[in-house]
């Protein structure tokens, strides 16, 4: 249906223009913005933001600043409960500069120069396990936010494999062989990173990347065992690959796949916002809100991820 | 309800007592020319003051007290024949009338002077084709369904768009009739140019409130296209070379003054100019766009009151896209068929009857391929359908109709298959639902007394939802989800209603008058949008255990007055109409997520009303014509479901609509025409907020169409060359020069689209770029138009 929608767009194109205007947008109201995620073996991470109105400034301080700090932010798995630590950009602990700096996109040198701020424990009872439900709750400003989110047992591929696209010899996309478990339902997450050894001696990737529409549920396939393909997400970007093998593995390219799982309101959100960040704006589309699991009025989602890893090594 | 059925029980008895001392004068009115049934024209006897008007086959008949009566017979462009007749005993009179002697119709909505201070009906304009033809055309394509967009009450979907917008209706609450086949999908090149091809068509009449208790099924009007019969006098070609598109007629006498047909088809070829443009080298080369249609109509005279009608249509667009470079494909037809095949039977005089069989269809495809992947999406409407409609004319104060019809529904609303290499993936049965729409109607038209007239009916319409059906019945934490299965003919839901319906004219004068109306309706087929834009891929859904149909009332009210002899009409009518059942998809739904699933589970259910008042001036005739029609109304829906239940405006809510339409002829060869339009911009629901999750930026949409896009004005201008008509001969008897008809004639016309390339909004968004770290980051809302000014030119001919 997507690719409809661009055809329809390509067609309007032909004898369209487009131009910016500035018209009112009435009904602009501030809602808090909670981003938590739970992962198996991994401590809770909760960062609490502002929205902004359309209009508001987009530089990288109004971006910075709508993150908020002083919220009590509390996860517990239904017999414990643990308040999550405030841990900010000017008092992090040694070590954990270049993850806090990767978590809100900005260089570690620019860290000091923001107040920002993340929740998550060091106590590792709180740390994600499988078919543990963890419950949220955020006090801010005298308003209290509560949500919940279940790990749902991981699925291992059957197999990953390459082989080269068309007429190529040496590019091709990542394949995998699913069985997705009969009678359950089943939403999932794909993720990757090529670890070959680049100039430097370092893997050429630094952490995982999400593909163009990375989460997928059973709908269509609950209890089938079947092949599919996903482009790689890394050489977009990449100005030393030339167009022609943009979306490809190359021979030779040792990748880790992440496959995660969630539940299904989780699963509802990402669905929800991978379609608004490929239709928002389709005329041809319904304008689509992203459904929060956060109870209370915030935007945003509190996720529960149980992973596994492969690795694919792009050989024939 | 009882007071309203004995009060038209007892109109319908009034109907009878008249018939002693009386004599019938009956018949058909043809064109001369070509033998084509005269639809409208007025039969009138000035001492008496009382007339009738010929059906839509034709056929009149008046009854008058016996004696001497001179008679006219008028139509529009059409010489007027006055004839004295002794009406001493019934008299059957079928009269051919003439051209008028002039080539070119001025542009008007109708030719029948004083037509509406007369005439009961409120709310109904009847548009003359050949008239509609030297307005502007959009690429050269004349368009009867952009013409009606220019009448006061109805506004147009969008830039181009087909589907219409009734008094605040949606485009589902129309009825589109062609020769009482439904057409499901009136748009060619999703929805700028109309099923229509104007060379095909005879009639277009509209009715946007006061609906007729002989028509039902939908909510907000009637559109209603006779195409022509043919010539049964001799063989005639007419045609015209556009640049886009071509078309051709070929019509002629079956059997001379017995029969006749008329074939006609046209073709756009955009594909081919596609196929210039785009080298074979290129990774595109495949794709292209264009579309058909072809109608045809038979007839045959096979007594003296027996006659057989067979129209058909077939049309299709069909849209492929081919990147080689992908191995991606995509293969888009869609398109409709409609037949109709009906018999007319005059038992007498006075009592004519009309049986219509009908079948239409209409069917969309998307499929697409990329590598081993198959992808294809299926949506399919199709009717079969019948009717018998009597029309009794008692005497001149009464016209009665009463008649049955019976629809059988055929719809599967999305069927979706996917496969992968040799795994099929599980897309859920395709599923079709069946149903029987049928009513039953009875309606008198009749003069209570010399100034006031009435058109009261009553319809009692019934639907059944039948099995084989699947009810997938969504679960919860401790119910698992399950499934009902209906057997074949199950009865699923059963529904019906009385649809009364009444409008009324009080004259209050020669030249002005009152009128009225009110209509209760039922509406058992929906129409559901995803998007924003009407699209083929808008599915037509039926009523449900679950999707109740739609029902709603109209009243209007209207003042109507002519100055200058009839040269200038004008007229302002109020209207309110009250909707309930109306259909829209849940908040956030994606096409697909009927997978599995009822389609009607993935909708929700609302009310909603629409107001406003509309002004009409016309100039009728002389070198200057056209109109000015302006519309001030409101709309909106209440949604539990939606927009936290709180009232939204309709996406079609227009406050102001203006347009203003001339046509100048400056003399036999020239003609000039100019089209002006304005209207409050539509509404949009844009995001109010941004904010980011993961790094990645997301918005959050504000209240339902609570953002206003610039309001949407344009003016086209046309120009048409007409050939000498006439040729000087030398008379060989006298030889004194003389004017000769020419058999070929032909004329160009030009156009201009957007005259002030105005950059109208066809949709907005809001669009982010840059990046955070680089510090150019932006949003912006962007605003997509369509056309701009555009020229074109086409070339008719005819012999």
């Amino acid at each position: 249906m997507k690719k409809l929608f661009f055809l329809l767009i390509l067609l309007f194109a032909i004898t369209s223009c487009t131009k910016e205007v500035t018209i009112d947008i009435p009904g602009f109201e501030e809602q808090l913005v909670i981003d938590g995620s739970i992962e198996t073996g991994y401590p809770p991470l909760v960062l609490i933001s502002r929205s902004k109105d359309i209009y508001s400034p987009t530089n990288i301080d109004a971006f910075l600043a709508s993150f908020v700090s002083g919220a009590s932010v509390t996860v517990g798995d239904g017999t414990t409960e643990v308040v999550l630590d405030e841990i900010c950009t000017d008092n992090l602990p040694p070590g954990t500069e270049a993850l806090a700096a990767d978590l809100f996109g900005i260089s570690v040198a620019e860290l000091a120069n923001y107040h920002l701020c993340a929740y998550t424990t060091f106590n590792t009872s709180m740390w994600g396990q499988v078919g543990k439900t963890y419950y949220l709750t955020v006090n801010f400003e005298g308003k209290t936010y509560t949500s919940m989110t279940t790990i749902m047992p991981a699925t291992n591929f059957d197999q990953l494999y390459w082989k080269p696209d068309g007429s190529f010899t040496d590019y091709g996309y990542s394949w995998a062989t699913l069985s997705d478990t009969p009678g359950q339902y089943d939403a999932y997450k794909w993720e990757v990173k090529r670890i070959n050894i680049g100039l430097d001696g370092q893997p050429i990737d630094e952490g995982f990347t999400k593909t163009y529409n990375p989460v997928f549920d059973d709908d269509f396939f609950d209890g089938l065992t079947f092949d599919f393909f996903y482009e790689n997400p890394m050489v977009w970007d990449d100005p030393t690959v030339p167009d022609e093998y943009k979306g490809y593995y190359h021979l030779g390219d040792s990748v880790v796949v992440k496959l995660s799982k969630m539940d299904r309101n989780v699963f509802s959100f990402f669905e929800k916002k991978y379609i608004q960040m490929s239709t928002a704006g389709n005329p041809f589309a319904t304008p689509t809100n992203i459904p929060s699991n956060i109870v209370g009025g915030a935007l945003g989602v509190w996720a529960g991820f149980s992973t596994s890893y492969d690795t694919l090594y792009c050989v024939p | 309800m009882r007071y309203i059925l004995l009060t038209l029980f007892s109109l319908f008895i009034l109907a009878f007592p008249y018939a002693q001392n009386k004599s019938t004068l009956s018949g058909t009115i043809t064109d001369a020319s070509s033998g084509e049934a005269i639809i409208n024209a007025k039969i009138y006897i000035p001492s008496i003051r009382q007339g009738a008007v010929t059906n839509t086959y034709g056929f009149y008949s008046l009854t008058v007290e016996s004696g001497t009566h001179i008679i006219e017979f008028r139509s529009g462009g059409m010489e007027t024949v006055v004839k004295e007749f002794d009406l001493s005993a019934d008299i059957i009179f079928n009269i051919e009338m003439a051209n008028e002697l002039k080539d070119i119709q001025e542009v008007t909505v109708s030719a029948k002077k004083g037509e509406n201070v007369n005439s009961a009906r409120i709310g109904q304009i009847d548009l003359d084709v050949e008239k509609i033809k030297t307005l502007p055309a959009f690429m050269g394509e004349v368009d009867i369904i952009k013409a009606i967009q220019l009448l006061p009450g109805v506004s147009s979907v969008s830039e181009g768009g087909q589907g219409f917008y009734v008094r605040g209706g949606g485009p589902d609450q129309n009825l589109v009739l062609l020769d009482e086949g439904v057409v499901y999908n009136a748009a060619h090149l999703f929805g700028f140019f109309s099923v229509f091809n104007v060379d095909a068509i005879k009639s277009v009449t509209l009715i946007k409130g006061g609906m007729p208790a002989n028509y039902g099924g939908r909510m907000s009007s009637v559109l209603e296209v006779h195409m022509n019969e043919g010539n049964n006098k001799k063989f005639k070609i007419k045609g015209g070379i556009g640049v886009i598109s071509s078309r051709l007629t070929i019509e002629g006498p079956l059997k001379k003054d017995k029969g006749s047909f008329i074939v006609s088809a046209r073709r756009t070829y955009i594909d081919v100019i596609m196929k210039a443009a785009i080298p074979e080298s290129s990774p595109f080369s495949g794709s292209s766009y264009y579309f058909y249609d072809m109608n045809l109509k038979l007839n045959y005279k096979l007594s003296e009151k027996d006659k057989i009608y067979l129209s058909g249509y077939y049309g299709k667009d069909v849209f492929t896209y081919a990147n080689l470079t992908d191995a991606f494909t995509v293969d888009m037809p869609w398109g409709n068929g409609i037949a109709a095949l009906r018999w007319n039977h005059l038992f007498s005089n006075k009592l004519f009857m009309n049986v219509t069989s009908t079948y239409s269809d209409y069917q969309f495809k998307f499929g697409s391929e990329q590598d081993e992947f198959r992808f294809e999406l299926k949506s399919q409407i199709s009717d079969i359908g019948g009717k018998v409609d009597f029309t009794y004319f008692p005497n001149t104060r009464h016209k009665v109709k009463w008649g049955v019809d019976y629809i059988y529904h055929t719809l599967n609303p999305t069927s979706v298959s996917a496969s992968s290499q040799d795994i099929v993936f599980d897309t859920g049965e395709a599923q079709k639902l069946y149903s029987h729409e049928s009513s039953i109607y009875v309606l008198d038209e009749f003069d209570l007394n010399e100034k006031i007239k009435l058109n009261a009916g009553l319809r009692y319409s019934m639907y059944q939802h039948v099995g084989p059906f699947k009810r997938y019945i969504k679960g919860d934490i401790s119910n698992p989800d399950s499934v009902i299965n209906y057997s074949k003919g199950d009865l699923i839901k059963f529904y019906s209603g009385l649809e009364p319906r009444i409008s009324g004219r009080w004259l209050l004068s020669e030249t002005s008058s009152i009128k009225a109306g009110y209509s209760y309706n039922y509406q058992y087929v929906h129409l559901t949008s995803l998007s924003a834009v009407s699209l083929p891929t808008d599915v037509w859904y039926p009523s449900t255990d679950k999707a109740k149909p739609q029902k709603g009332w109209q009243g209007s009210l209207g003042y109507f007055h002519n100055f200058k002899d009839d040269k200038y009409e004008t007229s302002v009518e109020v209207y309110y109409k009250g909707m309930k059942n109306l259909i829209e998809y849940k908040e956030g739904a994606l096409p697909g997520d009927n997978i599995n699933d009822n389609t009607d589970n993935i909708l929700v259910y609302g009310t909603g009303q629409a107001y406003g008042i509309e002004f009409f001036v016309k100039k009728a005739y002389g070198k200057l014509t056209g109109w000015i029609g302006y519309t001030l109304a409101k709309t909106e829906r209440k949604f539990p479901d939606l927009n936290s239940g709180n009232v939204f405006p309709a996406k079609y809510d227009r406050r102001h609509d203006l347009s203003v339409v001339t046509g100048y002829k400056l003399n036999e060869r020239w003609t000039f025409g100019a089209a002006f339009i304005y209207a409050t911009g539509n509404t949009l629901t844009l995001p109010t907020s941004w904010y980011v999750q993961d790094q990645n930026l997301l918005f959050n949409y504000g209240a339902r169409n609570s953002t206003r896009m610039a309001p949407y004005h344009r003016l086209d201008l046309s120009a048409t060359l007409y050939s000498k008509a006439y040729k000087v001969k030398q008379d060989k008897l006298t030889g004194e020069p003389i004017k000769v008809k020419k058999r070929f004639r032909s004329n160009w016309s030009f156009s201009v689209y957007n005259v002030y390339n105005r950059s109208n909004p066809f949709f907005m968004y809001v669009d982010s770029n840059g990046d955070f770290l680089n510090g150019d980051f932006k949003i912006t809302v962007k605003q997509v138009s369509l056309f701009p000014i555009i020229p074109s030119v086409t070339w008719n001919f005819e012999f």
